[in-house]
């Protein structure tokens, strides 16, 4: 099926989310739409999906008119849109969760479920899509990728001709990237016709037949993937040669005898983590290499006393240390940006002054300091270069590269000795990411010891010092030098 | 602060379906609301009742309203932070006996173990929830059970008399035209305004509220501000029992009955929501007000008192129906 729009507008208040922009997603082929944050993306398929309705402009399927008014009309007609959250129930079963907005056509007399019809369609659709899921698992012991699996399930389930997945792959580690990927490309020979959002350039160039770029809420152009290659798109992207540079120069740490910030040994937390040993000194910053569930995790966990120790110890500027929780790693100047700044790093529905300063907020005795206040503020969203119209604004209202600023100077808020860093720029575009990345470096020049934790290769690489590969929750290799490491030297430790 | 939140409006593509300068409108209305509805009240009830506006009728609904008003000051901070309390009731019953107990020895001094008291149940419930992690709804049915229990047991069910003078002239007196006890309430709902506005205490309760988890790994004393909030409000309801003491001079185990549901009612209809992390103190004050107005305004308009209960409740509804910004609580449980 052949999805035409053209020339889509949708306006949320005074901001122009989509401006003038036209796609064609052909029949079989896989369609990527790429763009910083905020330049239209998910706003344009979710327009194709019906879930929502854009102002102004057309859209057909195989030359029909097609105006969905809902997702659920889109359905109807042949489109199935994948959300980018995931949004499987764990209470319930696989084959309830695949047919959970369909379930009433699978009950029998009395309203009772026909359990085995439906775990046997269940398993058909996954069958389809090519995962080796069992019907009959257990939904806890799925990982993140084949719970996505399982969401493509379902919107397979109604016989789609059309599929649209939104930043399916935002959450996603390595391996569970591949298992989502090869779905796509299973649907695609099946004569699927796909679109879909992504971040990860990688997985554009791998995946996609035609790709669509935008910027601004724009249509930048539309082209095959085959013609374009990744500098070319994130210069069109971003506007301008940014991958040039996206890392800073390393300032090598100063050689000193002092003792190391951090130090930890034969460090054993909770299930994940074994056995690590490293040090972090002043003015470096150390990558941890890992899958999801390697350890980092749980490392980080440990050393901001989310959790004990269950084995080694840590030393903070060589004295021992023992943080009983998160409050005490704070006063002690640790700072810690976790890995979901939704539901971790930040409270959406308060200002961005408010979750600045929430770390340590000014005062006077009991009384809060609100000028104070304010100035620090002003200082960090000018050091970090924070896009929001007000300091009183909710951070609900911003970018998600925004949001992680401000996670970040919360951080930085307190002056910490040392800085742990778990997925810094997960869903952040790359002009976001380059502003972090000055950012983390600057205060690494200026002494900070900073530990970065991420599922971005080119990242680990691009900003440590030094790097530590756990695998299995045991530190398997360390890497003095990042200057001639690629990643597949990195990754080939991992796994 | 909060007026920083409220102003909010989300402006991001991703995250509203809707918006626009209609729905900048509807916010901007919805958060003047309590102050609209408490407008509304005023002139329907002057219109059915001239006596309504009197000084005489002012007074009395003030003095009708500060046990309601103490309580539900204390009742804003716990539910700011997405808890809730219960046991309201009970403990203002607890500490009116023990000011009723222990008047005829102290007199006026008989507010300190009564206040006492009251900190000491509400911490308690503090405990309870925060290092016992019991949720704060289960925590306080069990004790308001608990603490009326106790009241029964010490009364064997019969009232205990407040007859000391200097008790009652301390707290049921009038001085230039006031009751002591608006007086005690008015100054008290300053210092909970102010505690809420000035200090780090305020903020760290509603960001508590706004995500607990996100509190926790951001270093807040979680589980200590959570039990100087109970233990707050149990102070406050130990200040509200004494002043219900000296009102009706006497405790009896049947006093602040159900108060528990207009505290709640309170602070909702003043625009708190139950899911914490928004609302200030200026909101439960105009709740408190709309609550004690809308009684009395029904008896003096002479309303059918066997009808009174359900207006009240139908009026409360749409209050809060209308008054909830549905978006930014997201999900309604």
């Amino acid at each position: 099926m052949t999805l035409v729009a053209t020339s889509l507008h949708k306006r949320f208040g005074k901001t122009i989310a989509a401006s003038d922009i036209s796609i064609t997603l052909r029949t079989g082929a896989v369609h990527a739409i790429v763009g910083e944050n905020g330049a239209g993306k998910s706003t344009t398929l979710r327009m194709l999906g019906g879930a929502i309705q854009p102002d102004s402009g057309a859209m057909s399927l195989d030359g029909v008119p097609y105006a969905p008014h809902s997702t659920f009309d889109a359905t109807h007609r042949g489109v199935a849109l994948v959300h980018q959250e995931i949004t499987i129930n764990r209470s319930l079963t696989i084959a309830e969760n695949i047919f959970i907005g369909d379930l009433r056509r699978h009950a029998g007399a009395l309203g009772v479920l026909k359990r085995k019809t439906l775990a046997a369609l269940a398993q058909a659709a996954l069958d389809r899509i090519g995962v080796k899921i069992s019907v009959t698992a257990n939904l806890d012991r799925l990982n993140l990728g084949e719970l996505k699996c399982i969401e493509i399930a379902r919107a397979i389930s109604s016989n789609p001709k059309a599929l649209l997945l939104d930043e399916s792959t935002a959450y996603l580690d390595h391996r569970e990237v591949d298992a989502v990927l090869q779905v796509m490309q299973e649907l695609k020979s099946k004569g699927m016709t796909i679109g879909f959002v992504s971040h990860h350039l990688k997985e554009v160039l791998t995946a996609a037949d035609d790709l669509t770029i935008l910027k601004d809420g724009q249509f930048v152009c539309s082209t095959s993937a085959a013609d374009i290659g990744a500098n070319e798109i994130h210069r069109r992207m971003v506007g301008r040669d940014v991958l040039q540079g996206i890392y800073p120069p390393r300032s090598p740490p100063p050689a000193s005898a002092a003792a190391p910030a951090l130090r930890v040994r034969q460090a054993a937390v909770g299930r994940e983590l074994n056995d690590i040993s490293f040090d972090v000194r002043h003015g470096e910053v150390v990558g941890l290499a890992g899958l999801k569930g390697a350890g980092a995790e749980a490392l980080f966990a440990g050393i901001v006393g989310d959790e004990p120790l269950r084995h080694g110890q840590l030393e903070l500027g060589g004295k021992a240390y023992h943080p009983s929780n998160p409050r005490a790693a704070w006063q002690q100047g640790i700072a810690h940006l976790p890995g979901d700044r939704g539901s971790e790093g930040l409270i959406g529905s308060h200002s961005v002054l408010d979750n600045l300063i929430m770390a340590r907020p000014p005062a006077f005795g009991p009384f809060f300091a609100r000028a104070r206040a304010r100035s620090i503020a002003k200082d960090l969203i000018k050091l970090i270069g924070i896009r929001t119209s007000s300091p009183q604004a909710a951070c609900q209202s911003l970018s998600g590269g925004n949001m992680q600023k401000v996670v970040l100077g919360k951080c930085l808020a307190v002056v910490p000795g040392v800085l742990l860093l778990n997925n810094p720029t997960r869903g952040v575009d790359v002009g976001a990411r380059e502003e972090i990345y000055r950012v983390i470096r600057q205060k690494a020049a200026e002494g900070l010891a900073i530990l970065l934790s991420s599922e971005d290769m080119p990242e680990l690489i691009g900003l440590s010092d030094r790097l530590v590969v756990l695998r299995r929750g045991v530190a398997v290799r360390e890497f003095a030098s990042l200057e001639a490491v690629e990643e597949h030297d990195i990754v080939q430790h991992m796994i | 602060m909060s007026n920083a939140i409220k102003a909010h409006r989300p402006a991001d593509a991703t995250l509203t379906r809707e918006g626009g300068s209609k729905g900048f409108q509807i916010d901007r209305l919805r958060r003047s609301f309590p102050a609209v509805f408490l407008a509304v009240l005023i002139v329907v009830f002057t219109m059915m009742s001239p006596r309504f506006l009197s000084l005489d009728n002012l007074s009395t609904v003030l003095e009708q309203g500060t046990v309601l008003l103490v309580t539900a000051l204390g009742a804003s901070f716990i539910i700011m932070a997405g808890s809730i309390d219960i046991s309201v009731g009970a403990i203002v019953a607890v500490s009116a006996l023990v000011a009723a107990m222990t008047s005829d020895t102290l007199g006026a001094f008989a507010i300190i173990p009564a206040v006492a008291v009251g900190a000491l149940c509400g911490c308690f419930n503090g405990l309870l929830l925060a290092v016992g992690k019991v949720p704060s709804f289960v925590a306080t049915l069990g004790t308001q059970v608990v603490y009326r229990g106790l009241v029964l047991y010490f009364t064997r069910g019969a009232p205990v008399e407040i007859q000391d003078e200097g008790f009652l002239a301390a707290y049921s007196n009038v001085s230039y035209g006031i009751p002591h006890t608006v007086m005690i309430g008015l100054a008290l709902a300053i210092v909970a305004w102010a505690i809420f506005r000035f200090t780090v205490f305020g903020r760290e309760v509603l960001a508590i509220g706004g995500g607990e988890r996100v509190s926790i790994l951001t270093g807040i004393a979680v589980t200590r501000v959570k039990i100087t909030m109970f233990l707050l409000l149990g102070a406050l309801c130990g200040m509200a029992g004494l002043l219900q003491g000296a009102r009706t001079m006497a405790a009896t185990s049947q006093l602040g009955l159900g108060l528990e549901l207009d505290v709640i009612a309170s602070v909702v209809v003043g625009g708190t929501p139950l899911t914490g992390g928004l609302g200030s103190i200026t909101n439960t004050f105009l709740g408190v007000l709309i609550v004690t107005l809308l009684s009395n305004g029904m008896n003096m308009s002479g309303v059918d008192p066997y009808l009174q209960n359900i207006i009240k409740g139908v009026v409360l509804i749409v209050a809060v129906y209308i008054n909830i910004d549905r978006k930014k609580i997201g999900i309604i449980k």
